[in-house]
């Protein structure tokens, strides 16, 4: 099977050769049958690319110790669970996993589109090839997951070597979100490549900017949800396994998730520049071009070790191969617009500094500013190297000044763009807008300061989510009151139909709603507490309005692992609230390897959060670290909320039809005659 | 007289007994303030005084030592000095704000400003920007003057509604 795999990883390399190079001879050519075999090889790259990927499923699975990634991420006592996370618990098999999820894509582009867009296409799939001869290159000759264990024998000659058992997964992977976090958000890096292919492909062809947009817009928000999701995924698994109270410690290749979001996020915001007045169409193309080449270069940070990180699970000499890519990449990228820019020419102008445009522009600005920020930050360390004898490490403390106040920028804009109109807004209109939403705002702050929240940039931040919130529920209520007065239909009803007629903006919505809720969750890390004490069974400890009770000490052994669990008995006041079971796990299959099992009590209101920290080597005896954790419940929240918002902007809309229906019913018919239905529909859309 | 002597007696019992724990707590508290500033050094890059990986050979020695400096009433900038000189300028978990490490925290600044200056300026040119009164004042402009025709531009827009589809 080992040979069987890497056979279909070269042969898929061969084929996504030929697809770029018979794509090319296809534009220059036109000639029918180029296009389409050069389409039906990109097919079968992606084909191949599966079977390679089952290939190694299948090695991991049958326990096949003679394959050295097999014994490197696996065990026999592994469980089927985190077999399949496996995959990508190394370099090599991420890698794979890379090109595995690419592969999805471009299969799912190239069968959707291969009747569709005839032109466009041949470019489109030579880009998607190049990319994909990239990281096939990488998976058949830098990093092969296909390799095979050797030993030196008594002659001193290689010879396979075939081990009893393997050494395992590393424990912090052995935990079930990650079995999902990393496909995730490699599905946000490699989703974006969709985006950046048109983008350049239409460049290339020379199309005039708008037409990509619509083609690609529903592939950058399936992107972007995935890369949400991922970071949200991967903050969780901070928070619940690596115990250290936190959940977002600005890690390298944390950072690296979150580049590609930032831009992404500014491009799904100032697309709808670009589609509703024609402006912007230069500053969309770097935004994919950037969005892209910072998914290559997380995947870079993530596998190169070029920075230390907690995640560095693996380092290795790939970086050259990356920084090469990113640098073709880069240049081709700048060629293509300057030979094409023409093309991008905004068509229209700003009428007002104080318009829905402009808040956008800003909007822009902050995520760009936060992007390289983070960059820089990021890099700094290797910075420093090069130009001082020293590195200068830059941590959690540096990024938190750095990016609380640009947060809280990005959370104003949140609110103040829907209150503005396109072109101009009116001072008259902007006093109507903003009144009530500020008193929200301002009520929230108050009740935040006598709910014991007293500082001031938390503060600061819950009174622009009240007032976030209520430019939420403003737009809903203004569209829902229109729909409602027109077709009789209930308030709640009327939201839902809006909801469903254009999904796109009120999905927007919903995922504005979902950041402000991981906002509120965000204010309260500035009251985190802490306390750790050495205990004796029966011993307690007070962490704010709860104590703790060490109640007994068990160890629970499992198929993989042996737990040492302690039983912590959660009080508040004399009421018993939850028995805590944090443990430490010792692996088996790896030597020394032990991970910690964090329990929490989670509320709305605050967590607790309880760590064995280990054994006191003076007494003994175990070592609790409990925190006390208030409002994260709101990030994990806020991130349903942010799916589900997106979801519904994938949606397609209601078709405008059911509007003029409902306007025949009795209650809409005194109003909807003076309406001219097809001017009403389109007022809102925007 | 006996009687105020007995309340002096017990409030110096009560302050013996209490200075000591609050004079700990504030060193502990000192201790957590001046080791939120380093990085623990095993490799992990966490903030010293939240680094509890299992298996961390440095994060408790450093913390030991951290204390025993706090408790003989060292500065934070000897603590960080001795920190530094044991370690290196790796230990620290932001960039100092003198030398080469300005750079880190002026560069936010200078993107947002530069960004900002940027943002002002493309809004003002765009509100310059005639109306579109005819089809060659709206014809889009290269960077170096040049106008393509709208005919183009049209031909172009044609030509992708043509080979394209939503």
């Amino acid at each position: 099977m080992d040979v069987f795999g890497s056979f279909t990883l070269l042969l898929a390399f061969a084929c996504a050769v030929y697809a770029f190079v018979g794509g090319i001879a296809a534009i220059i050519t036109r000639h029918p049958l180029l296009v389409k075999s050069t389409r039906q090889a990109g097919i079968a790259t992606c084909v191949l690319i599966f079977i390679g990927t089952f290939s190694l499923e299948y090695l991991l699975f049958s326990d096949n110790f003679s394959q050295a990634y097999v014994v490197s991420h696996s065990n026999r006592d592994l469980s089927a669970f985190y077999k399949i996370a496996a995959l990508w618990a190394g370099q090599e098999g991420s890698l794979l996993f890379w090109s595995f999820l690419l592969a999805v894509y471009v299969i799912s582009v190239l069968i959707a589109y291969r009747h569709k867009n005839g032109e466009l296409m041949p470019y489109v799939g030579v880009i998607l090839a190049g990319v994909q001869i990239f990281f096939l290159t990488l998976n058949n000759f830098v990093e092969s997951p296909f390799k095979i264990l050797t030993a030196v024998n008594a002659g001193g000659v290689l010879e396979p070597f075939v081990r009893q058992d393997g050494n395992g997964l590393t424990g912090l992977l052995q935990y079930p979100e990650m079995v999902i976090h990393p496909p995730n958000l490699y599905a946000g890096y490699t989703g974006f490549t969709i985006p950046f292919a048109f983008a350049l492909a239409a460049l290339l062809a020379r199309y005039p900017g708008e037409k990509w947009i619509h083609l690609t817009r529903k592939w950058t928000m399936i992107a972007w949800c995935f890369q949400s999701i991922g970071i949200l995924l991967g903050a969780h698994w901070a928070y619940a396994v690596l115990g250290w109270g936190g959940y977002w410690g600005w890690d390298p290749v944390e950072n690296a998730s979150l580049l590609p979001w930032l831009t992404g996020t500014a491009f799904l915001h100032s697309v709808m520049m670009q589609e509703k007045r024609g402006m912007m169409k230069v500053w969309n193309v770097w935004l994919v071009f950037c969005t892209f080449l910072l998914c290559i270069l997380g995947t870079f940070l993530t596998r190169s070790g070029v920075v230390s990180s907690v995640h560095a699970f693996a380092n290795s000499q790939i970086g050259p191969w990356f920084v090469s890519f990113m640098l073709l990449t880069l240049v081709v990228c700048f060629v293509a617009y300057v030979k094409n820019h023409d093309y991008l020419r905004s068509e229209n102008q700003l009428d007002s500094l104080i318009s829905r445009e402009s808040s956008f522009l800003f909007n822009n600005l902050l995520f760009l500013v936060a992007c390289i920020a983070v960059l820089s930050g990021t890099l700094f360390p290797v910075f420093t190297e090069w130009f001082t004898p020293s590195r200068i490490s830059v941590g959690a403390p540096f990024f938190n000044k750095i990016m609380v106040p640009i947060g809280l920028a990005i959370l104003f804009l949140t609110g103040v763009g829907p209150l503005l109109a396109w072109r101009k807004t009116s001072t008259d209109s902007l006093k109507r807008n903003f009144t009530w939403p500020v008193v929200v705002g301002a009520l929230s702050a108050v009740l935040a300061y006598f709910l014991e929240y007293r500082n001031a940039i938390s503060l600061v931040c819950l009174f622009l989510c009240g007032f976030v919130f209520w430019t939420i529920v403003m737009e809903f209520y203004r569209g829902a009151k229109v729909i409602s007065a027109r077709s009789g239909m209930s308030m709640m009803m009327a939201a839902h139909e809006l909801s469903m007629r254009n999904t796109r903006r009120y999905g927007g919505y919903v995922v504005h709603f979902g950041m402000m809720l991981i906002f509120i969750g965000l204010a309260g890390a500035a009251f985190n507490t802490d306390v750790q004490k050495t205990m004796n069974i029966g011993e307690s400890m007070k962490l704010g309005p709860y104590t703790l009770v060490l109640q007994s000490a068990d160890t629970k052994p499992e198929k993989n692992y042996t737990a040492e669990r302690m039983i912590v008995e959660v009080m508040k006041g004399n009421k018993q609230l939850m028995l805590l079971y944090p443990e430490k796990r010792a692996f088996a299959g790896r030597d020394q390897q032990s991970g910690t099992m964090v329990a929490i009590y989670s509320t709305l209101r605050e967590d607790v959060y309880v760590v064995f920290a280990g054994m006191d080597p003076d007494t003994n005896l175990p070592v609790i670290h409990a925190f006390l954790n208030p409002l994260v419940k709101w990030i994990w929240l806020g991130g349903v909320w942010v799916v589900m918002g997106t979801l519904l902007a994938l949606m397609p809309n209601r078709r405008a039809a059911l509007v003029i229906a409902g306007a025949t019913q009795p209650a809409a018919s005194a109003v909807a005659p003076a309406l001219n239905p097809s001017v009403t529909l389109r007022e809102r859309h925007d | 007289m006996i009687k105020h002597r007995n309340l002096f007696a017990l409030a110096l019992v009560v302050a013996l007994g209490v200075l000591p724990l609050v004079a700990q707590q504030q060193q502990a508290d000192r201790v957590k303030a001046i080791g939120g500033k380093f990085l623990c050094m095993c490799g992990c890059g966490q903030i010293l005084t939240q680094c509890n990986h299992v298996g961390c050979t440095m994060s408790a020695g450093m913390l030991k030592e951290l204390g025993q400096w706090v408790n003989r009433g060292d500065s934070e900038a000897t603590i960080t000095q001795a920190f530094v000189q044991e370690f290196g300028t790796t230990v620290y978990a932001e960039p100092p704000k003198s030398g080469f490490s300005l750079i880190a925290w002026a560069m936010p600044v200078v993107y947002f400003v530069v960004g900002a200056v940027l943002v002002l300026f493309v809004i003002s040119r765009w509100r310059k920007r005639p109306q579109a009164a005819g089809v060659d004042a709206a014809a889009p402009v290269t960077a170096s003057g040049v106008r393509i025709s709208q005919e183009a531009m049209e031909r172009g827009r044609a030509q992708a509604a043509r080979e394209t589809e939503d």
